[in-house]
């Protein structure tokens, strides 16, 4: 992959650019993994989502069983968003983008995209993805699924921004990987 | 919790509780409403929970009310759930099964709390989980009572 500042430069010149760390974290239990944006005011967390955690609660939520594998084949995870500041921070995740090894950008299919598709299919369930954009108030958070158009085990930096006393900052969380088709670690058995 | 500045008017709905009774929000003008808009599948509904019911049973001689809107579930879920619970709910679950009054709030995603006060206006939100036990949640409640 691109050098962090060549990756960055775009948004140099109109924006400010948050030099976040990503701490990285494996469940030994199961071989999953969660990465973690580290020292940002918002804050960020993203935790791979198996195909078949998808299918769970998608099956049980009585959607049609073709868009259950639909949403399995995408890259999902589940994330965690935090208002550490103590002003309002929007967010919009139209804007953020999962940089491929070839340097593709890719944008994530958002809660409304998916809104539209759900109550296309006849399906009246509003809930499970990341909201699409919000404004955080100081001390909010919330939770929801993030949802990438990628192959299962594709690995990306994810490229996500939020704005704050009127400026837009970006942030990359480095080295993610989506969820492979079946666990890196059997859960040994009694 | 923030201020929602200025308070506006919280949009008035009656949803039916888990036994299918009616609740009214304009029959609770008077008392300080924490109205909470969750789900059995959602992580954070369920650790908050119980903290909501402590702080109801430690209010419940003054004028305050919790509701909580549970979106689009069934009963038999709703019920698998609380009955589980530690202390159990008392207070009223409505069945918001279509999501419609959580969609007049603009609820964003789960939880999401709002304080109404005893005019019926929306004081405060909190998009996300909370502990009401905390002493500033409960100083922020006695402070719309008392006004």
């Amino acid at each position: 992959m691109k050098p962090f500042i060549l990756r960055t430069l775009p948004f140099l010149l109109a924006t400010s650019v948050a030099l976040a760390g990503t701490i990285k974290s494996t469940n030994p239990a199961n071989g999953l993994s969660n990465w973690q944006s580290d020292d940002t005011p918002f804050s960020l967390q993203l935790l791979q989502l198996m195909p078949d955690n998808v299918r769970a609660v998608y099956t049980n939520k009585h959607f049609p069983p073709a868009l259950v594998e639909e949403m399995a084949g995408y890259c999902m995870f589940g994330s965690v968003i935090r208002n550490l500041a103590d002003e309002p921070i929007s967010y919009d995740v139209a804007d953020w983008r999962a940089i491929t090894a070839d340097s593709v950008r890719h944008a994530p299919r958002t809660k409304t995209e998916w809104l539209q598709i759900w109550q296309s299919r006849g399906v009246d369930f509003g809930w499970s993805i990341l909201p699409a954009a919000q404004t955080l108030e100081a001390g909010d958070w919330g939770q929801g699924f993030t949802t990438i158009k990628l192959p299962h085990g594709t690995r990306f930096d994810l490229d996500y921004s939020w704005r704050q006393h009127g400026k837009t900052f970006h942030a990359i969380l480095e080295g993610l990987q989506c969820a492979p088709e079946q666990l890196p670690v059997t859960p040994n058995k009694p | 919790m923030a201020a929602v500045k200025p308070p506006r008017p919280a949009p008035d709905f009656s949803l039916p509780d888990t036994d299918g009774k009616p609740h009214k929000l304009s029959d609770y003008r008077g008392k300080v409403v924490l109205l909470n808009f969750w789900a059995t599948w959602c992580p954070p509904c369920r650790h908050e929970m119980p903290s909501m019911q402590v702080l109801s049973q430690e209010l419940k001689d003054k004028p305050f009310q919790v509701l909580a809107c549970d979106q689009q579930e069934d009963g038999d879920t709703v019920f698998s759930f609380t009955g589980l619970l530690n202390p159990e709910p008392t207070f009223p679950i409505l069945m918001d099964s279509k999501s419609s009054v959580s969609k007049e709030y603009g609820v964003p995603g789960l939880p999401t709390s709002f304080l109404i006060d005893k005019k019926g206006n929306v004081a405060y939100r909190a998009v996300g989980g909370r502990d009401f036990e905390h002493p500033a949640m409960r100083a922020l409640i006695e402070s719309l009572m008392a006004a």
